[in-house]
């Protein structure tokens, strides 16, 4: 299946912004089960300068900056990718996690997600709150989809309860928030044990299938998590709609956390008070 | 303890040196004395040449040598202290002195581990075999913060990573050095070694020449070569610049040294810019390319868009600049990672797998507790190590396992236990000792040296000396300048005859003459503009306060002084004494007794009372701060000597005081407000005589003009917009306040009338503190701005100057039947109006891109914003 997404992002200033720089992840990454198929990334003002690099987890990223002076800057990501749904994943091949803790410390493609990063810090309640699905000798990915379960059931998605930098621990104490709260303590927990977990970005199809409920977090940019599972490699799963990621889902990045894979981070001059606007479309074309 | 025989081949005469003793402890290795109590062969030259001048010589040039660093300004901040963040550099007049057999060993071994660092570093940026191999474990740079992500991949300008290098080196138990730690993104010290050096060999010419010392010189020369080498594309004249963190950095005074001596423009982040990918400097006169960074900014703060995001310190788009090598940074980013003291113990096997050789300086003992069997060994004997954080961005205070209680202990293993990775530990080994002069005798006091090598080609070569520092307790094992200790001059001595190259200019060599003053960066004519409009407001404020007080004290009591609340109601609105007392002007005429005295003086002397004078005298400090270097020396000393004295201020504002005490203290705050306007008055004197006519002594100008005028407006308007009766004790305190009594005497004897007065203030071009004197002198000043195509500016200046000469001083003067004068009020408004749209002209023109950088707000995943 082939999907459209325009991802738009619109930033409006009460005063001139003379210059600004930014990093943008927005994307959709190569993997076995999408491939880009076409890209295009506008920038209005149009930048003067405009390059895309490789970044440290493989991800295409891309830097502009816009160096006449603006009120408004909108950025609009048109891609076409094909997806294919996921081969289903058997939880019975998994090993117990205990030997999953062990063998993610080998692999330098591994390691580095095993461990604490600007987001993810480990801390004593989260291994706790993980452990209640994590019992002695029990399968990695019965435990793992378990605890996603557990997370969409005992946590409430509420916009309004959590902003951009509230800690994961806040998260656990108040049982509510949005995908990226709810993949970060997701993360948390699977870290907190010695377990490799990488935060995902991407999107979700705005409209479901005839017959299926629409996904939670389907209006903005979606996050989710990878978890690493020996004999099984990487296997996603959704905390915010507890589920294993299938065609619906378009994948942007992937990193430690939130902060490695930001869709769009800028420094600017001026600006004045200012406000964004983000509106992101994904359908099926033929 | 074991006393010392300083002269082992005489026998000490009593009276010559009996004022030489020196003691050292008897466990650890002393630096000048032997384990039997002899002085070492190395030092004997340098001891005769004490014993020659004699204690007290040597503590007189010492006094003389303490006052040359104060003269220079040497400084060192310490964060947190709450006497002012300044202290003076403490260097102590005894040298540390290394023989020739020892510094030549060292400057091999420790290049050697220099290479070892850099090629560590080229790996681990690129493509980590050290890992894939498993030389390294992989935490050393995963979970590094020193690890920068952004960077791995990217060569650096010039494919160097290190182009300066330190090293801590203390002395092993067998007299050798051995390494304490690596610096590696900007090491610091560099320039306080130089300093040093200047000091010490003019207190002490003779011994110096005497003891063949080796110069720095070439050293510094050969650093400079280096860093003009990194330049991607401008080989011929590439301009480097030294990036600082800024005034309230604890080496600030280095990096303005060391930029000077360099010849390095020094620039803060805010002074430069990411323009298509490359990196400018903001000058008054436009952007200027930069080819080399030369950074003293840790590796994480060097840009707010790719690194660390919570400080503004570093250049946005600066990581890119770096990526699409337009520009050289050195040391490179990410330089910090081979910081980590984890790395220690791994050195000694990276360096036979990437060079084939042993380390030849060893490190001191190390274990990484993220090995499970070296956390074994530590926590084994916790008492008897030392522990510090694994990764060098942590801050923390070693700790001491042998000064610790036993439930501390257990605290510490379980910390240890939590998060081994995040741990190093060390054999506690005591360090050695060398002589400090205390108090007028010499001392034994643990020192640390800190070397410094800079590339050459492809190896690097050691500075011949470096920065020895002592702790100040002789029981202390740490030593750092933080807590206190001090600092010696290292000398390398030479068997043969030494030269005497130096990069400072000497006299006999002619030098280019110039005019220019260098480059002037946007952001200090930004600051030197708000410097003037500071020291100028504080100037009317101290004058305004000082006529009200006057009138407070002498004659309180005696006769009326209905001129006073009109002078209250002229205080700036921040600045306002209660205010309820003085709603209408007609019953204050009669609350004269309305003022109380705590009140004036808490508006004079209490520091945390926004829109006191206090307030307005340390903001004046620190505007002054950030333009330190572009300060003489003696306008600096005007400055950092204003203000209340700590412990008055310390004191709080007075109490409620006892009426009977209120004479004494308001003639108190008199002389203060003396001292004050005084003071005020040197620095604005040396301004105009030891300043040069450039773009900085322009926008101080045009600051002060500014500020004056609107001084000057405000003053008359409050004062004389209303008639009230008898207007002679009123005019007096204007002209009292505005200082141009003198002037109005001579010419009207004790006549005093409106329109004279006005004359006087506003429009005779003659009178320094006349309006339109500072209105010529703005146009004059905005007359030899670098000019860009129009000048709004100018004819801004002009429009206002012409409002003024029109005006009638008999028609300003005349007041309507309510007491009204309604057309000096329109005038003076008018006048007002222009001010800072001139004020904001200026800016808009010349320091528009110094607005501070800020984030974009967040568009956080699954968020409906």
């Amino acid at each position: 299946m082939k999907l459209q997404v325009i991802h738009r992002t619109i930033y409006a200033y009460s005063k001139p912004v003379s210059l600004c720089h930014n990093v943008a992840h927005l994307s959709a990454r190569a993997t076995a089960q999408q491939t880009p198929l076409h890209r295009e990334l506008e920038v209005q003002p149009s930048p003067r300068s405009f390059a895309t690099f490789t970044d440290f987890f493989g991800n295409a990223a891309h830097f502009f900056s816009v160096e006449e002076s603006h009120q408004q800057l909108s950025v609009t990501a048109a891609q076409t990718v094909e997806v294919t749904p996921h081969s289903t994943v058997d939880p019975g091949v998994s090993p117990p996690w205990e030997e999953a803790r062990t063998s993610s410390s080998k692999s330098l493609e591994v390691h580095p997600f095993t461990l604490a990063s600007t987001y993810i810090k480990p801390f004593a309640e989260i291994a706790a709150y993980a452990l209640v699905s994590f019992r002695p000798g029990r399968r990695m990915l019965d435990a793992a989809l378990e605890l996603t379960r557990r997370i969409h059931e005992e946590f409430e998605y509420d916009p309004n309860a959590t902003t951009i930098s509230t800690p994961v621990q806040e998260v656990l104490e108040r049982r509510r928030g949005v995908c990226q709260d709810f993949a970060h303590l997701e993360i948390s927990c699977l870290r907190s044990l010695g377990l490799a977990a990488r935060y995902v970005s991407g999107y979700l199809r705005t409209l479901p299938p005839p017959g299926e409920p629409r996904l939670v977090g389907a209006d903005a940019t979606h996050a989710w998590v990878s978890v690493y599972c020996p004999s099984l490699g990487w296997v996603d799963l959704d905390p915010t709609n507890n589920l294993i990621p299938s065609e619906g889902h378009v994948l942007l990045a992937h990193g430690r956390d939130f902060d490695d894979v930001t869709p769009i981070k800028g420094v600017i001059l001026g600006g004045g008070e200012h406000s964004v606007a983000v509106s992101v479309d994904v359908c099926p074309v033929p | 303890m074991r006393p010392a025989k300083l002269n082992n081949a005489r026998a000490p005469q009593p009276g010559v040196i009996s004022g030489i003793q020196y003691t050292c402890a008897s466990d650890g290795l002393d630096e000048m004395v032997d384990a039997t109590g002899s002085t070492r062969a190395h030092w004997l030259p340098f001891v005769r040449s004490l014993e020659g001048m004699g204690m007290e010589q040597v503590n007189q040039s010492w006094q003389e040598a303490r006052h040359l660093i104060r003269e220079y300004g040497v400084t060192y901040n310490v964060y947190g202290d709450p006497h002012g963040t300044e202290r003076p550099w403490e260097l102590d007049p005894i040298p540390l002195l290394i023989p020739q057999e020892q510094s030549r060993g060292l400057a091999d071994a420790l290049a050697q581990r220099a290479r070892l660092l850099e090629l560590t570093l080229a790996d681990l940026y690129g493509p980590q075999t050290l890992l894939r191999e498993q030389i390294l474990p992989p935490e050393l740079v995963f979970a590094n913060p020193g690890f920068l992500r952004p960077v791995h991949g990217v060569r650096p300008a010039g494919g160097r990573y290190l182009s300066i290098y330190a090293a801590n080196l203390a002395r092993a138990p067998d007299g050798t050095f051995w390494c304490l730690g690596d610096r590696t993104q900007a090491p610091s010290g560099a320039g306080y070694a130089l300093k040093n050096r200047i000091v010490l060999s003019r207190m002490l010419p003779d011994v110096f020449r005497e003891l063949r010392v080796e110069r720095l010189a070439h050293f510094f020369q050969g650093l400079r070569q280096s860093l003009r080498e990194l330049s991607p594309t401008n080989c011929e004249e590439p301009r480097v610049v030294l990036l600082t963190p800024g005034p309230y950095n604890e080496t600030y005074f280095e990096h303005a040294f060391l930029a000077r001596y360099l010849g390095f423009t020094l620039v803060e982040g805010a002074d430069l810019t990411v323009r298509d990918n490359k990196v400018y400097l903001k000058l008054l006169e436009g952007l200027q390319r930069v080819d080399v960074i030369f950074r003293r900014l840790n590796d994480d703060f060097c840009d707010p868009l790719e690194l660390r995001g919570d400080s503004f310190l570093g250049v946005p788009g600066l990581v890119h600049a770096v990526r699409q090598g337009n520009v050289a940074v050195a040391n490179a980013l990410g330089s910090g990672l081979v910081e980590a003291q984890a790395l220690t113990p791994y050195l000694d096997a990276l360096c036979r797998h990437l060079l084939s050789e042993d380390l030849r300086v060893p490190s001191v003992p190390t274990l990484w507790c993220g090995n499970h069997n070296s956390l074994q060994m530590v926590l084994s004997r916790l008492d008897r190590m030392l522990i510090k954080p694994a990764f060098g961005a942590t801050r923390m205070e070693p700790i001491f396992g042998d000064s610790l209680t036993a439930d501390k202990l257990k605290e510490l293993e379980t910390r240890l236990r939590t998060t081994p990775e995040a741990f190093t530990a060390q054999e506690i080994t005591p360090l050695s000792t060398a002589p400090v002069l205390v108090d007028g005798r010499l001392e034994a006091r643990p020192v640390v040296l800190r070397t410094f090598l800079a590339a050459r080609q492809d190896s690097y070569s050691l500075m011949p000396g470096g920065l020895t520092r002592f702790s100040a307790a002789t029981l202390t094992r740490t030593v750092a300048m933080q807590d206190g200790g001090g600092s010696k001059d290292t000398w390398m001595l030479s068997n043969e005859p030494v030269g005497s190259f130096s990069l400072l200019p000497q006299r006999a060599q002619p030098i280019e003459i110039t005019r220019g003053g260098g480059d002037l960066p946007s952001r200090v004519a930004d600051n030197l503009f708000w410097l003037g409009r500071h020291a100028e407001r504080t100037d009317g404020l101290t004058r305004l306060l000082r006529g009200i007080l006057v009138r407070c004290t002498e004659r309180s009591g005696l006769t009326e002084t209905p001129e006073l609340p009109a002078l209250l109601t002229a205080l700036p609105p921040s600045s306002q004494l209660n205010a309820d007392t003085f709603e209408d002007p007609r019953t204050a005429l009669e609350t004269r007794r309305g003022v109380r005295p705590e009140d004036l003086l808490e508006l004079i002397l209490n520091p945390n009372r926004t829109g006191s004078l206090a307030f307005a005298l340390s903001t004046v400090q620190q505007v002054a701060g950030m333009v330190r270097d572009y300060l003489s020396v003696d306008m600096w000393r005007v400055l950092a000597g204003l203000g209340v004295d700590r412990t008055q201020a310390s004191a709080g504002p007075p109490p409620q005081t006892a009426c009977e005490d209120a004479p004494r203290l308001l003639s108190e705050g008199l002389d203060f407000l003396d001292t004050t306007v005084e003071s005020l008055a040197a620095f604005s004197g040396l301004a105009a005589e030891s300043m040069t006519r450039g773009a900085g002594w322009r926008f101080l100008d045009m600051g002060r003009r500014l500020e004056r005028s609107v001084h000057l407006l405000s003053l008359l308007e409050h004062a004389l917009g209303l008639t009230r009766g008898n207007e002679g004790p009123l005019l007096e305190a204007v002209l009292e306040v505005a200082d141009s009594s003198m002037t109005y005497r001579r010419r009207y004897l004790g006549d005093l009338q409106a329109a004279a007065v006005l004359d006087l203030l506003l429009t005779d071009r003659t009178n320094p503190r006349s309006l339109i004197f500072q209105l010529l002198a703005l146009a004059d000043d905005v007359r030899n701005l670098p000019s860009r195509k129009d000048n709004f500016e100018e004819t801004l200046a002009l429009e206002t100057l012409a409002a003024l000469r029109l005006a009638e001083m008999e028609e300003l003067a005349v007041a309507d039947k309510r007491g009204r004068r309604s057309n000096l009020v329109a005038l003076l408004r008018n006048l007002s109006s222009k001010l800072p749209v001139f004020s904001d002209l200026i800016t808009e023109r010349y320091l528009s891109h110094l607005q501070a950088s800020r984030h974009l707000g967040g568009n956080r995943s699954g968020g409906r914003e």
